[in-house]
């Protein structure tokens, strides 16, 4: 039993929350209907109980009271009036004869009533056949119908008197009729007592069934709010396992993200100074990149002056030996050589200046930068034969870093020297270089008729490591390192497209890159140029 | 420069093709002193100029000249039956054009800066098979001449001789040999021998044997 029980309990533990949760709405649910029910029986039942009581036995015991009453005030009183002559015998028997009226009419209508048996409600009857053991001991109808039988004898024989009395106008045995009147008042009362005694029942039949309906009634009270309780725990308890559950469940997740947070903040950092070692590194790649193109310069720059210097040293020689060392020679030959060496001085100091890191803005002339620039890379552009047009609508003072800028014009020249190399005629290869301004931006266009570049890789020129060219011919930093330089340093913009323009003064078109360059003049700067 | 003998330089014509105006001065005035004369031009069109109007043995070009290219010029004057023997110079770092300054069959090639010794045995080398050439010419010439005025019979056989030496130079055969390839009378033939033999010119080894002595001809 206690198994089956623990059983069923555990049977509903494991039940879906969902499910307990209608069950408990149908048990409440079922209870208070329960309770309705029983208490609208009961309510009912227990008027009926009063109708029947009042109808059925107060109605005929006031009959019965009235028959009595009749007997013994109408009937006795004008008899004894009667005796003591205080009225006639003709206004006797009127009131006898209508006390005898009401009595026959009375004591009708009371045996219709006794015997009609009231039909009761269906559930009372029902609940009277199973609960109660109906207290029928005090009914005894051979002892009612006796009582009935003797009544109306006595009736009859108190009738037949009277109106043996009456008829005769006689005065008839006084003393017998008032015995007769007697005992019938007896019998009623005994009659009276009886249907009291039975009314009595009636009405503990009724408390019974009144204190069934409330014992069961309490007792559904009770048990749904036991149920009610008993679920409510348990659905409680359902939450605060959930809750609990949930809680954990948050704890473990918000034990995750932290970690992974905590992950994450690493990775990023690493990342990050990953990312940074990558650009340091790009920014050495493409110094070294730019300074392996300046060293080249400079190689050829000197390339010439050595040469006549070493011819130089070596005609000193020749001269001795063919004995036409003369001192103009000598002097002529010195002067010669001091000049070169000048020189070469010169380009180095040039080179140098580019390579000295500025970390710090100087105020400068746009012109001078490209200026400068164009002759930094004048031995590649005249040993690929290419013309540079450089065309300044409006000089600008940029406050900004020189070099930098001087590496941006170099690489975009450089880039255009190769388009030129690999597409354009020998006697055909143009740079342009533009110089504007538009609002308080300083606007260079560098144009080349090199042709363009293919829209498909036009979004990746700006990417790092992103070359065409072969192998060691680029490293795919410069366009990156420009666009760095151009819009972390300066705060500027560089972009790029293809446009067909009229690059020489004639009337052909070619198609060509065009490197637009975007630096902010401040304005402080522009007030000062102005 | 000590163990070659420079002088032969001097009977000849240099054209030199340089665009740095200073390498061209200072290595003109280096050279025209070993050199008869030195055309030293900056562009290959006053080159042109100067290989159509002068006598020019020699040819030294750079490779890179301003906006144009000395291989280029080489062509163009071959194209146009010029057959002049040249030497490049170039920076070190034009050995691209080496491939295509053998097709030219360039006689050498000179990596900047210029070594003057190397220049001038590169030119010696370059004219010594000329002079030689010239030389022979000469040499000819004069063998032509003295049998012209001499007994021509007498230089037929020191001709077959001579062109009968084998490797030791002996020459192996009887006068009825010679005297079926010459027609010479024996006696002759017999004088001249003996003639020679006095001059230690030919020393007979053995019979029908003889060995031509070339260090008797310098004691002459």
């Amino acid at each position: 039993m206690v198994n089956k029980l623990k059983q069923i309990i555990a049977y509903f533990d494991n039940l879906s929350f969902k499910y307990k949760t209608s069950f408990l709405v149908f048990i409440i649910a079922g209870g208070m209907i329960c309770i309705v029910i029983l208490s609208q029986v009961s309510t009912f039942t227990i008027k009926q109980d009063f109708d029947v009581l009042f109808d059925k036995r107060t109605k005929s015991l006031i009959k019965l009271e009235h028959i009595k009453d009749t007997y013994n005030v109408n009937i006795q009183d004008t008899l004894k009036d009667l005796e003591t002559e205080e009225i006639t015998l003709e206004q006797a028997s009127d009131v006898l004869l209508l006390a005898q009226q009401l009595i026959n009419k009375n004591w009708s209508s009371y045996k219709v009533e006794s015997s009609d048996e009231r039909s009761r409600f269906y559930i009372i009857s029902l609940i009277k056949k199973f609960f109660i053991n109906e207290e029928t001991f005090h009914e005894n109808k051979i002892l009612k119908q006796n009582i009935i039988k003797n009544i109306d004898k006595k009736m009859y024989k108190i009738k037949n008197y009277l109106n043996y009395m009456i008829k005769n106008k006689i005065d008839y045995d006084y003393a017998n009729l008032n015995l007769e009147i007697n005992a019938i008042s007896i019998y009623i009362t005994s009659l009276i007592n009886y249907d009291l005694s039975l009314a009595i029942n009636e009405k503990r039949n009724t408390q019974k069934i009144f204190n069934i309906i409330m014992f069961f009634s309490i007792i559904s009270i009770v048990l749904v709010f036991l149920f009610s309780i008993v679920l409510s725990v348990y659905i409680i308890n359902n939450f605060k396992k959930l809750h609990n559950s949930l809680e954990q469940k948050v704890e473990e997740k918000t034990k995750e993200l932290t970690e992974l947070n905590a992950y994450l903040e690493i990775k990023i950092s690493k990342e990050v100074s990953q990312n940074r070692k990558k650009d340091i590194i790009m920014f050495q790649q493409a110094r070294l990149a730019s300074l392996g193109e300046m060293l080249n310069n400079i190689a050829h720059q000197w390339r010439q002056p050595l040469g006549s210097i070493t011819m130089i040293v070596q005609s000193f020689q020749t001269k001795m030996l063919m004995g036409k060392l003369t001192d103009q020679f000598v002097d002529e030959k010195v002067h010669d050589a001091l000049l070169l060496a000048d020189n070469m001085s010169t380009t180095l100091d040039d080179f140098k200046n580019f390579f000295s890191p500025d970390k710090a803005k100087s105020k400068f002339q746009i012109r001078n930068c490209l200026e400068h620039s164009i002759e930094l890379s004048k031995y590649l552009l005249e040993k690929e034969n290419i013309i540079v047009k450089l065309e300044i609508k409006e000089d600008i003072e940029l406050n900004t870093y020189y070099n930098e800028l001087s590496h941006v014009f170099l690489n975009i020249i450089s880039n255009s020297k190769d388009a030129l190399c690999s597409t354009s005629p020998k006697d055909d290869r143009i740079i342009k270089i533009i110089v504007n301004k538009y609002k308080d931006k300083a606007v260079v266009n560098m144009l080349d008729n090199g042709g363009g570049i293919k829209e498909d890789i036009i979004p990746k020129i700006f990417e790092p490591y992103y070359t065409t060219k072969y192998k060691s011919a680029g490293t795919g930093i410069g366009l990156y390192m420009s666009k760095q330089i151009i819009e972390k340093h300066m705060e500027g913009a560089i972009s790029y497209k293809n446009i067909v323009h009229k690059i020489k003064e004639d009337d052909t078109n070619y198609k060509c890159s065009l490197f637009t360059i975007k630096i902010p003049i401040y304005k402080k700067e522009a007030v000062n140029a102005k | 420069m000590q163990n070659k003998d420079l002088n032969i330089l001097q009977q000849f014509n240099i054209l030199y093709l340089e665009d740095d105006e200073n390498l061209l001065k200072h290595t003109k005035d280096v050279l025209e002193d070993f050199v008869n004369n030195i055309y030293a031009v900056k562009t290959s069109k006053d080159a042109l100029d100067v290989l159509l109007n002068k006598k020019v043995d020699i040819i030294i070009s750079d490779i890179l000249l301003e906006n144009e290219n000395g291989i280029d010029f080489l062509k163009h004057i071959k194209e146009k039956n010029i057959n002049i023997p040249t030497i490049l110079t170039t920076a070190h770092t034009d050995t691209k054009y080496l491939l295509d300054a053998i097709k030219l069959k360039v006689e050498n090639y000179i990596v900047k800066p210029i070594n003057i010794k190397e220049l001038l045995n590169t030119l010696h080398d370059v004219l010594l098979p000329i002079v030689q050439q010239k030389e022979i010419q000469k040499n000819t010439n004069v063998i032509k001449t003295i049998s012209a005025i001499t007994d021509s019979k007498q230089v037929d056989i020191v001709k077959f001789i001579i062109n009968n030496l084998d490797n030791e130079n002996q020459f192996t055969a009887s006068y009825s040999d010679i005297m079926d390839e010459v027609s010479i009378s024996k006696p002759t033939l017999i004088k001249l021998f003996k003639e020679l033999a006095e001059k230690n010119i030919l020393i007979k080894v053995q019979h029908k044997t003889y060995r031509f002595n070339e260090t008797a001809l310098d004691n002459l």
